[in-house]
């Protein structure tokens, strides 16, 4: 029987592009003074890479440049949502980052603490844990 | 022309998305701890990808799997966004998955 590569180029593809834009939104939000230039960059690269998969002949390339483009496209829309979640203090701001420290300003929500970085306890945390996180002390 | 890649590529979309609501969903109602489970589960997906003799069907299960297995580094950071009351808390009890004790000796994965 002929195995078929199709869906494990498929798979891989995915996975890799969707952690590579996870990373990467984060990190560039993080250190970027600006967010439409990377989204701009993000949404022509994925719209390039779009244009390349219907002009290629070869099945494994065009099924990988198809999804590679569409999660590009993913984190151009994911930038400007970054930065709402960096506003509503969901992701930390870096204050190093004169949009973020902006941000920080403007915001009293908005907070340098990572609250993702941390395992679950199993119980809902209460104010004083939360306090102890540091909510309260920016 | 070829809008093969292109259509995979908002199909896989479409399968991302859905990874949203069942890591949510999966995490409220089973706990965090069936992570390992839902890897092995991708790992079938993609394995039986190889044996969909279509182009679509092998495809679709191949992104399918990646998902799951995408969907299991994010069971750990969900069950901390449930608990900060992000998301609803689910304050009832959770099943267990088998060999919980060993899973619990393993760091989640997150990526």
């Amino acid at each position: 029987m002929e195995l078929n590569y199709i869906g494990l180029t498929a798979g891989l593809t995915a996975f890799l592009g969707i952690w590579f834009g996870h990373l990467a939104v984060r990190k560039i939000d993080f250190i970027s003074p600006s967010i439409w230039v990377p989204a701009i960059l993000a949404f022509m690269l994925g719209f390039a890479l779009e244009a390349a998969a219907i002009y290629s002949a070869n099945l494994y390339v065009t099924t990988s440049l198809g999804i590679l483009g569409m999660t590009l496209l993913w984190d151009a829309i994911e930038f400007p949502r970054q930065h709402r979640r960096v506003q509503s203090g969901r992701a930390p701001a870096n204050p190093t980052n004169p949009r973020h420290a902006r941000i920080l300003a403007e915001n009293s929500s908005a907070t340098t603490i990572d609250w993702l970085k941390r395992n679950p306890t199993g119980h809902m945390l209460s104010a004083d844990e939360l306090s102890q996180m540091g909510k309260y002390s920016a | 022309m070829n809008f093969f890649g292109l259509f995979i590529g908002i199909a896989t979309l479409l399968v991302i998305g859905l990874g949203f609501i069942w890591v949510i969903r999966s995490e409220y109602y089973l706990g965090y701890l069936w992570w390992p489970y839902f890897i092995g589960m991708g790992v079938l997906f993609i394995l039986a990808s190889l044996f969909v003799p279509s182009l679509w069907g092998s495809a679709l299960v191949g992104v399918i799997g990646a998902s799951f297995i995408w969907g299991s580094t994010e069971f750990k950071e969900q069950a901390v966004r449930a608990e900060i009351g992000w998301y609803p808390f689910n304050p009832g009890p959770k099943p267990d998955p088998p060999f919980v004790e060993a899973i619990k000796k393993l760091p989640a994965p997150h990526l």
